[in-house]
C-alpha cells in the first residue's frame, strides 16, 4: 500500500536522524541519574527511580516527537523531494498519513528501547519486573501520538523553529490546564466566563494521559479513565490530522 | 490527432512578501501538445515555465483555466499514472541507494514486486547507472542525479514525460546522452514536454515549441514554421588575399596577417569572394552560411516585449 | 477524486470540515467526562525528593546556595499545604539541609522555628532548629534570643529561659533589653535574691533615667513580692492558730510570727485587709 511505503521510508529516514540518538542518550542518562538521585534523597529509593524514569521517558519522548515531527513535511518541501513524490498518482492524504505513521512507528521503537532499560533498572532494585509501569508508558505513547500530529500540522506551513515553539507550547498548555480551571472559577458569570470555559474544554488536557503518580505510588486507578483517556487521545489526534490535511491539500508548492 | 496536453487560459498569481502583494505569474496561458511529439517550452528566467509545469502536475492550483492530459482532468489519478516528471535541480532522499530509491517510488505506483526488480535493472541500464545501483544518492554527482531523476520519471512507463531543464549543468557528453534518451523516448511513442534554456539542444530535438515571456505565450508552433530558412550572412575563413581588396564585399571580423574571417551579407558577394581567392591562388579554410537560429528568434521576440 | 459543487467548493473539503467539527465536539465532551473522574492525588508527594545532608555538598557543584533557595521556596509551599498529613515529621531535616547548604542564610532558620512553634505547636522543635542555626552561626544573637522567647511564652520554663538569655548575652551585639529580660526571668523563676542582684546591677549601670526608673520599679516589685509572701505566710499561720485574721499587721509581731513588719522600698506600709487577709503593696509598681 502506498501509505505503508511512505511510512517505512519515513521510519528509515527518522532512524538515521542523529537527534534521535542524542535524545535517547540523554534519556538513558536521566534514567541512570535517577539511581544517583535516589542515593541523595530521603525518599524511598525505588519510588524515585520510577518517578524520574517515567518523567524522563515522557519528556524525551515528547522532545523526539517535536524535533523530528516539525521537520517531517518541512524538509520535504524545503529540499524539494516532495515534487517528485506528489506528482506520482498518490493522494495528498496518503502522503500525510504515511509521514504520521512513520514517525509514530519510530517513537514506538524508541519508547520500547527506553522501557526495556527502565524495567531492567527497576528489576535490579526490586527483583521483579514491574509490568504496570508499561501502562503508564502506554499512555505516554498515546500522548506522543497526539504531539506528533500537532508537530506535523505545524510542519505543513511553518519553519521547524516556529513549529517547535508552537508544538512545545501545546505540550506545556496541555500540562497546565488546571491553572485555567482555577482561573475560571474566579470569573464572574457571563459571556466572558462562557468563552473561557469553551476555551478550557478545547485546549488539550495532556494530564489525561499522565498516570505516573498513581503507578509510582500504587494508588488505585478508576477503570473508566482508561477508556475515556484513550478515546480522548484518539479523537483529538484525528481532529489535528484532519486540520493538517485541510491545510496541506490546498497548499501550492512553489 | 489526440492531445497529450491541452491547456486553456491558465491564470495564476502568488501573494508574496509581508504585505502579501499579488504578483501575476501566468496571464492566460494556452497551449497544445500532440501525442508522440517532443515539445519545447522556452522563455527567460521568471517567465513562468516551471509554474506552468507545476500546474500541470497538480503541485500548484491555478486560479482559472483548464488543463487536460490525454483528455482527462490533470488531477485525476489515471492521468497522473501516465505522467513522469523530472524537476529542475533534482534532489532526492540522499540516505537511500539508487536501488532503494527506485524501489520506494515503484511502491507508489503499485508496481508488483516481481516486476519491480526487472524494471529497475532495465531503467538503470537505460540511463547508464547500472554500476551505481548500490551507491547512496548522497554520493552522486550532478550528472548522476539528473540521470537517476530521469529513471524515476520513467518508472511507470509514462505516455507523457515532463522535463524541467533536463540539460542544465551537464557537460557536453552528458547533454548528448540525455538528448539521445529523449529522442529514443519519442521513438517509443512517448510524448516529451521539456523546458530549457539551451536553445541549440531544443533546436536539435524538438518538433514544436512555445515561447513564454512574462507569463504570456508570444509564439507557438512547429520549429520549421517559426524559423525561416533564409540565410542571414556567410562566414568565410580565407587566406591569401589582401584586406583592401575585400573591402566592400563584406565585414572583416578578424585577421591574422594573411588569414582572416569575413562576414558576407549579400549572396552575390560570396561568389565574388570565391573568385577573388581563386585568382590570387589563396585558400578557403571554411565557408559557413548562417541561417536564423532559434536564439536569434528568441532574442528578437524577447527584445520586442 | 474531487467533484465540484455549484458553489465551487469541492465535496471532499466539505466532508473533511464536517469530520473536523465532529471530532472536535467528541473530544470536548470527553474532556467533560474525564474531568468528572476523580483521580487520587498524594499531596506533598514531592517530599521524596528531599536531599539527605551527607552527600549534599558534593552533589551541588558549587550551586549550594541556589539549591538552598530552591529548597526553601519549596518548603514554604509544602508547609502552606494543609492537606499534607504529618508534614512536620521532616521539619527539622528540611531546615537543617537548607542551613547545611547555606549556613549564613538567616530567614529559613527563623521561619522553620516559627512553623515549628506556631504551626506544629512544638516549641522544643523550634528551639532545636534555632540551636542548629546558632551552631552554624555562632555570631547570631537572634537565635538564642528567639528561642528564649518561645520557651518563655509557650513553656514557661524559666530556668531554660535564663539559659538562653545568658547565651544571648555572650554574643556581641545583643540588644540592651536582654539583661532586663534575663533579670525578669530570674524573678519569674522565683530566685528572688538573684533577681534583686540582677536588677540592682541594672539600676547601677543604667544609662538613662527611664531605665533607672524601670529597674527601680522591678526592685520595688521584688521586695514587695518577697515581703508580701512572708506576710501572707505569717497571716496564714495566725489564721490557723486563732481561726481569724489579725486585726492589723502589728498583731503578727506581737503574736510572735514575725520579727518586724516590713515596709516597701519607698518606706511605705503595705495595705492590709483584715476581712480577706490579703496584703497589697501601697503603690502599683509600674505606676511609681
Amino acid at each position: 500500500m502506498k501509505i505503508r511505503a511512505i511510512a517505512f521510508n519515513t521510519l528509515k529516514e527518522a532512524i538515521r536522524d542523529r537527534i534521535l540518538y542524542l535524545l535517547l542518550f540523554f534519556a538513558l542518562i536521566c534514567i541512570a541519574f535517577s539511581r544517583l538521585l535516589a542515593l541523595l534523597t530521603i525518599g524511598d529509593r525505588v519510588k524515585i527511580i520510577k518517578d524520574v524514569g517515567l518523567t524522563s521517558i515522557s519528556l524525551f519522548g515528547a522532545l523526539m516527537a517535536i524535533l523530528i515531527g516539525t521537520g517531517l513535511v518541512y524538509k520535504e518541501i524545503d529540499k524539494k523531494t516532495i515534487y517528485t513524490l506528489l506528482s506520482k498518482p498518490i493522494q495528498r492524504y496518503q502522503f500525510l498519513l504515511g509521514k504520521f505513521l512513520g514517525l509514530v512507528l519510530t517513537l514506538f521503537i524508541m519508547l520500547l528501547l527506553m522501557s526495556i532499560i527502565f524495567l531492567a533498572l527497576i528489576f535490579f532494585h526490586t527483583f521483579t519486573v514491574e509490568w504496570q509501569m508499561l501502562i503508564a508508558i502506554l499512555y505516554v505513547f498515546l500522548e506522543l501520538c497526539l504531539i506528533t500530529s500537532v508537530a506535523l500540522l505545524f510542519s505543513c506551513f511553518s519553519t521547524p523553529i516556529l513549529s517547535s515553539i508552537f508544538t512545545l507550547s501545546f505540550y506545556l498548555i496541555g500540562h497546565t490546564a488546571w491553572g485555567l480551571e482555577t482561573l475560571i472559577k474566579k470569573i464572574k458569570p457571563g459571556f466572558g466566563k462562557v468563552l473561557a470555559q469553551g476555551l478550557y474544554h478545547f485546549l488539550p488536557d495532556l494530564e489525561n494521559f499522565n498516570f505516573k503518580t498513581e503507578i509510582v505510588h500504587s494508588l488505585p486507578i478508576p477503570p473508566s479513565i482508561y477508556l475515556y483517556s484513550t478515546l480522548y487521545g484518539v479523537f483529538y489526534t484525528l481532529f489535528v490530522l484532519t486540520l493538517a490535511l485541510l491545510i496541506f491539500r490546498k497548499r501550492d508548492f512553489i | 490527432m489526440a492531445l497529450a496536453i491541452n491547456i486553456e487560459n491558465l491564470h495564476k498569481s502568488f501573494s508574496l512578501g509581508f504585505m502579501l502583494k499579488k504578483k501575476k505569474i501566468l496571464k492566460g496561458i494556452s497551449l497544445e501538445v500532440n501525442e508522440g511529439e517532443i515539445f519545447g517550452y522556452l522563455g527567460p528566467n521568471g517567465a513562468g515555465k516551471t509554474t506552468t509545469i507545476k500546474c500541470i502536475l497538480g503541485l500548484i492550483f491555478p486560479e482559472q483555466g483548464k488543463i487536460e492530459l490525454f483528455g482527462q482532468s490533470h488531477l485525476s489519478l489515471p492521468a497522473k499514472a501516465r505522467t513522469g516528471f523530472l524537476p529542475e535541480n533534482p534532489y532526492f532522499y540522499d540516505h537511500l541507494t539508487a536501488n532503494e530509491f527506485l524501489t520506494f517510488y515503484s511502491q507508489l505506483f503499485s508496481i508488483k514486486k516481481n516486476e519491480r526488480e526487472e524494471k529497475i535493472k532495465d531503467l538503470l541500464q537505460t540511463v547508464g547507472l547500472q554500476q551505481s545501483a548500490g551507491l547512496q544518492l548522497r554520493k552522486f554527482s550532478r550528472g548522476m542525479l539528473q540521470r537517476i531523476g530521469l529513471a524515476q520519471a520513467l518508472l511507470n512507463e509514462p505516455s507523457l514525460v515532463l522535463l524541467d531543464e533536463p540539460l542544465g549543468g551537464l557537460d557536453p557528453l552528458g547533454r548528448k546522452e540525455i538528448r539521445d534518451i529523449i529522442v529514443r523516448l519519442k521513438e517509443e511513442g512517448k510524448t516529451v514536454f521539456l523546458s530549457s534554456h539551451i536553445l541549440q539542444d531544443i533546436e536539435m530535438i524538438c518538433d514544436r515549441v512555445a515561447i513564454i515571456v512574462n507569463g504570456e505565450i508570444i509564439n507557438q508552433g512547429a520549429l520549421q514554421d517559426l524559423i525561416s530558412e533564409k540565410i542571414l550572412f556567410t562566414e568565410i575563413d580565407l587566406s591569401g588575399v589582401e584586406e583592401k581588396e575585400l573591402e566592400g564585399l563584406g565585414e572583416f571580423l578578424s585577421g591574422h596577417g594573411e588569414r582572416g574571417l569575413l562576414k558576407v551579407f549579400k549572396e552575390e558577394n560570396v561568389e565574388k569572394v570565391l573568385e577573388l581567392v581563386q585568382s590570387r591562388k589563396g585558400k578557403i579554410h571554411s565557408l559557413i552560411p548562417r541561417t536564423e537560429t532559434l536564439e536569434d528568434l528568441f532574442v528578437g521576440m524577447v527584445k520586442q516585449k | 477524486m474531487r467533484m465540484r459543487l455549484k458553489n465551487g467548493k469541492s465535496f471532499s473539503t466539505v466532508f473533511l470540515v464536517l469530520f473536523l467539527l465532529l471530532t472536535c465536539s467528541v473530544f470536548m465532551n470527553l474532556k467533560i467526562i474525564t474531568d468528572r473522574v476523580l483521580r487520587k492525588k498524594i499531596p506533598g508527594s514531592s517530599i521524596i525528593y528531599l536531599p539527605k545532608g551527607k552527600y549534599l555538598k558534593y552533589a551541588t557543584f558549587g550551586y549550594s546556595s541556589f539549591l538552598a533557595d530552591l529548597i526553601y521556596i519549596w518548603a514554604i509551599q509544602y508547609y502552606s499545604d494543609y492537606t499534607i498529613p504529618d508534614s512536620y515529621l521532616y521539619l527539622y531535616d528540611i531546615f537543617e539541609i537548607i542551613a547545611e547548604l547555606d549556613p549564613h542564610y538567616f530567614d529559613p532558620v527563623d521561619m522553620g522555628a516559627f512553623i515549628a512553634a506556631y504551626e506544629a505547636q512544638n516549641p522544643n522543635l523550634a528551639v532545636k532548629i534555632l540551636d542548629m542555626g546558632l551552631e552554624k552561626n555562632p555570631k547570631e544573637w537572634f537565635f538564642p534570643y528567639q528561642a528564649a522567647h518561645y520557651i518563655q511564652f509557650m513553656q514557661k520554663d524559666y530556668e531554660r529561659v535564663q539559659e538562653y538569655y545568658k547565651k544571648t548575652m555572650s554574643i556581641e551585639g545583643y540588644p540592651p533589653i536582654v539583661p532586663r529580660l534575663y533579670a525578669n526571668a530570674v524573678f519569674k523563676a522565683m530566685d528572688y535574691e538573684r533577681a534583686l542582684e540582677e536588677w540592682l546591677e541594672i539600676y547601677n549601670t543604667a544609662e538613662d533615667e527611664r531605665i533607672k526608673q524601670v529597674a527601680s520599679n522591678h526592685l520595688y516589685n521584688i521586695k514587695a513580692t518577697v515581703d508580701i509572701e512572708n506576710l501572707q505566710e505569717a497571716i496564714a499561720k495566725f489564721k490557723e492558730k486563732y481561726d481569724r485574721y489579725p486585726a492589723d499587721l502589728s498583731r503578727l509581731v506581737s503574736a510572735g510570727f514575725l520579727d518586724s513588719i516590713p515596709k516597701d522600698i519607698d518606706d511605705k506600709e503595705y495595705l492590709y485587709d483584715s476581712q480577706t487577709g490579703e496584703v497589697k503593696p501601697a503603690t502599683i509598681p509600674w505606676k511609681r
